[in-house]
């Protein structure tokens, strides 16, 4: 029998996409059941609890959680959001129910006796309720109570190796696409480079001293697969300058229909024999190529690397052998003033451990917004306030053409004192010698 | 004065009105000093449990352990 | 209950402390087909909805069955998985940023009885735990925020209306039928801790009143000054009120500067922003994070305001589900939704979808409104 009535919530059950409620529900009866006798830390019943105080939202349309952020492990200043019911005595197994982010290894990959492990420690101190994953991409572990922040930390460091992941004005815990792990578009190891740069900044992840949060993230292909461009304030999108590998036999295949195109990614539909004039050619977005029946032909000099081609014909064209990323800086979602977008910053630097030169980049970007950004400003906003010159000088960069769409439309130029022959102190004497009043 | 004791005189003095500062107030102590250095007190009192964080989640402040009104509401104390 | 000690001394925080380990290190769970053959990939096909085939330039062969998860899930769930992981994979398995699992194996024998194991596997309730598809040209599983589950600031729950929304889009999650992939996502408030804001169908949770003020308890609970600084538009500043007959600090709010984004509340429980009538979603589309064929875009607003109508959210998944069949039926093959609004125009994406045009859906947000506006005489009527 359940603890609270979910008239509301049972209607989520039905359906055939994946219940959370039902999920939550296996958990109550799981910890009802007790099967391995643990002295549990925290009340039996929480999950019962939590879906008690859902089901009261449903019922009147609010939530009833507070924020709490005294709460956190002893020396970090992130990793543990703190969280109170605001109906403690209905619902005691969730009145103080916080969160711990786990740093989740890069891309994601597990073996069970790794989430076996993390789920003891969460069976015994926690709800054995979870996300995974949070937005951001740690393992979240959803509702425990103050005294065992500690403990689960120390079973997190000692007994499994891992440490929690960021929250607050800190660096966040980065995250890259699978990478050259198994997608033949990566440009670069993704995973590594974020495996490395996380532990190399473990100090600016635990330690907030930034002015508001800040983001990496890692894609391997201009494809985008975790976002880097939309959701990192530091993003490192790889790419490539060499001409794209034609494999002119494999071509003729996916005109000639033996091969599926798109990697079969439209095969719910008949679209019709594929046309590679009217499917490839003709959506090129810099119209860099030519088909004449029976060879393609691509203008290196005008490809702008969008993927099309390659994500269309997978087996006939790969990306170039010069590889490395181009680096966009400053994106975020639209609290305060509008989404923005990552702006291209560096065009094409080279990946290799132990990405030396993509530290330079994000230190020179720190140094700056830690002195110049107020709080609780985005370096995006930052960027903005100060202008994208002010960026370039920061991390002596050149300007170049392709750091923007179009010039500006305005003349109302900035000029430097230094820029303008004689400087800015004028000789006033010599001007009313050939002006009079 | 020692650097720290600038820090805790400066959160002493503003008790009465708030307990919980940004980063970027501290720096605003020191100005021959930079973040990083600045960051490096804020460390060392928070590891000798004189200061403690505070974060909304998106943001994290500094302020004196214990002080300030949330501890005793939610019976954190 | 009895404490049980980790081995942590509170007396001394620092003694035995390891700090700054950070995750564990990205290659040390690959399969051994993914370590052999690590950079070493040649091509892909998508077999059927689900099931992705990747060979190697040595010939290896990997299949991979991606399924639907909840983002919110219990460890007996976890647990589940690892026993599928331990059944068929060595114990490997991973999860995609969009909530998806994903299961490899390393010959199609063991991929088809994989596969049928997860399609057959149901909750109690009758919903389907591992759903096999979310790939292609079809609707992937949904990322999303948390919403009543355990958010403050939230205008409409999360995992609720992701159920409803995806238990209607259900056969698109299952086919690869769609002119382009289409990925929906949903943020329970404005903050958008889950970024929303460069999806095909983004839902947006939004509040439509301003903060309360409890007076009586402002002074007691909160600091005022951080209060006031947390508010991004700085319609908040301290006051004195007269309550019960008493003078007391509080705060006023300039309720026309406010956006509703809860800042206040986070720092100060005594200025609730939930309200049942006033909350609800907002519904934005057309944006793109993929530079494939056209720029990343950002998605924009077409529907102003729905009610939340828990426990299933009708008006929503219906709106949802409408804007998706009529994008369906009217785009190009690899045309996204938003380069299918563009090409058509946003005229016509309202003339098409029905949906009503209202001032809502104008921006006004500073700088950026002025060039959201039409400034040509090239329209269509």
């Amino acid at each position: 029998m359940a603890k609270h009535a979910t008239p509301l919530l049972d209607q989520l059950e039905s359906g055939p996409w994946p219940s959370f409620v039902s999920d939550i529900k296996q958990e109550a009866a799981n910890r009802a059941a007790n099967p391995k006798g643990l002295d549990y830390q925290i009340p039996v019943d929480c999950p019962e609890d939590l879906l008690g105080v859902l089901e009261l939202s449903y019922e009147e349309k609010e939530t009833h959680w507070k924020h709490g952020g005294i709460v956190g492990v002893f020396g970090y200043g992130g990793g543990v959001i703190g969280r109170y019911c605001d109906q403690p005595e209905k619902f005691p197994g969730v009145a103080h129910f916080h969160t711990v982010r786990v740093a989740q290894p890069a891309a994601k990959y597990y073996h069970s006796k790794f989430l076996r492990d993390l789920c003891d420690i969460w069976d015994l101190r926690g709800s054995g309720l979870t996300n995974m994953h949070g937005s951001t991409g740690d393992i979240v572990l959803l509702g425990t109570q103050t005294p065992q922040l500690e403990e689960i930390f120390h079973e997190l460091t000692h007994k499994m190796n891992v440490d929690l992941g960021g929250s607050g004005s800190n660096l966040r815990t980065p995250e890259a696409c699978l990478g050259q792990s198994r997608c033949e578009y990566a440009c670069y190891n993704t995973q590594d480079m974020c495996y490395q740069l996380t532990m190399d900044y473990q100090d600016e992840l635990h330690r907030p001293a930034f002015p508001y949060k800040f983001k990496f993230k890692f894609d391997g292909c201009p494809n985008g697969c975790v976002c880097a461009m939309a959701r990192s304030d530091f993003a490192v999108v790889g790419t490539w300058k060499d001409d794209i590998k034609i494999d002119q036999d494999a071509v003729k295949a996916y005109v000639g229909g033996e091969f599926k195109p798109n990697a079969g990614a439209h095969s719910g539909r008949d679209w019709g024999k594929f046309d590679i004039q009217k499917e490839v050619v003709d959506l090129c977005p810099s119209k860099c190529m030519s088909w004449d029946g029976s060879k393609l032909s691509i203008k290196t000099a005008d490809c702008v690397r969008c993927m099309h081609c390659i994500n269309t014909m997978p087996r006939a064209l790969h990306i170039g052998d010069e590889r490395g990323a181009s680096i966009l800086v400053g994106a975020k979602a639209p609290v305060v003033d509008g989404a923005q977008m990552g702006s291209l910053l560096v065009p094409f630097i080279s990946c290799e451990a132990p990405y030396d030169d993509v530290k330079e980049v994000i230190e020179k970007i720190w140094d700056w917004w830690m002195e110049e950004g107020k709080n609780r400003e985005r370096v995006g906003e930052t960027m903005k306030r100060l202008s994208f010159q002010k960026l370039l000088e920061v991390t002596d960069t050149e300007a170049a053409a392709y750091h923007v769409k179009e010039p500006r439309s305005n003349p109302y130029i900035f000029f430097k004192e230094e820029e303008v022959p004689g400087g800015w102190d004028r000789d006033l004497a010599a001007y009313r010698s050939r002006h009079q009043r | 004065m020692a650097d720290k004791d600038v820090i805790i005189d400066f959160l002493k003095s503003k008790s009465a009105a708030k307990s919980k500062f940004y980063f970027k107030d501290f720096t605003d102590l020191f100005p021959d000093k930079g973040p990083r250095e600045v960051k490096k007190l804020l460390t060392q009192l928070v590891n000798e449990e004189v200061l403690e964080f505070w974060s909304s989640g998106s943001t994290t402040m500094y302020g004196l352990k214990g002080a300030g009104k949330q501890s005793h509401a939610e019976g954190e104390d | 209950m009895a404490f049980i000690s980790s081995g942590y001394n509170p007396e001394k925080p620092m003694e035995g402390r390891i700090t700054d380990i950070g995750p564990h290190k990205y290659d040390e769970y690959f399969p051994p087909v993914i370590k052999k053959n690590f950079g070493k990939w040649l091509y892909h096909e998508i077999l059927e909805p689900g099931v992705l085939l990747h060979v190697a330039e040595s010939g290896d062969k990997v299949y991979t069955v991606r399924v639907g998860g909840t983002r919110t899930m219990s460890i007996t769930n976890i647990r589940e998985i690892c026993d599928i992981a331990d059944k068929y994979c060595g114990g490997y398995v991973r999860w995609t940023t969009r909530n998806n699992i994903e299961f490899m194996v390393e010959d199609e024998a063991t991929m088809k009885a994989l596969r049928d194991d997860l399609n057959s596997r149901k909750f109690a309730g009758g919903s389907y735990k591992f759903p096999v598809g979310g790939t292609g040209a079809g609707v992937s599983n949904m990322v999303h925020t948390q919403g009543w589950v355990h958010c403050h600031t939230p205008a409409t729950d999360a995992s609720g209306p992701v159920k409803c929304v995806m238990d209607t889009v259900f056969e698109e999650f299952k086919n690869m039928r769609l002119p382009a992939p289409v990925r929906i996502a949903l943020a329970c408030c404005i903050n958008m801790c889950g970024a929303v804001h460069c999806s095909d169908i983004g839902l947006v949770g939004i509040h439509r009143k301003p903060p309360m003020i409890d007076h009586q308890w402002a002074d007691k609970l909160c600091e005022i000054p951080l209060a006031v600084a947390a508010c991004p538009t700085a319609a908040v500043r301290p006051t004195k009120v007269e309550y019960n007959g008493e003078k007391v600090n509080s705060v006023a709010i300039k309720q026309d500067r406010c956006m509703y984004c809860g800042n206040c509340y986070t720092m100060c429980p005594a200025l609730p922003i939930s309200d049942g009538e006033g909350d609800g979603i907002a519904i934005m589309v057309g944006g793109k994070v993929s530079n494939r064929i056209t720029m990343p875009k950002f998605s924009k607003v077409v529907v102003g305001y729905i009610p939340n109508e828990p426990p299933r959210w009708p008006t929503l998944t219906k709106t949802v589900k409408h804007i998706l069949d009529v994008y369906a039926a009217n785009a190009n093959k690899y045309e996204r939704l938003g380069d299918w609004a563009n090409r058509i125009g946003w005229e016509s994406f309202f003339k098409l979808t029905g949906l009503k045009f209202t001032h809502h859906l104008i921006d006004d947000f500073r700088d950026p409104a002025y060039y959201t506006w039409r400034q040509s005489t090239q329209f269509k009527f």
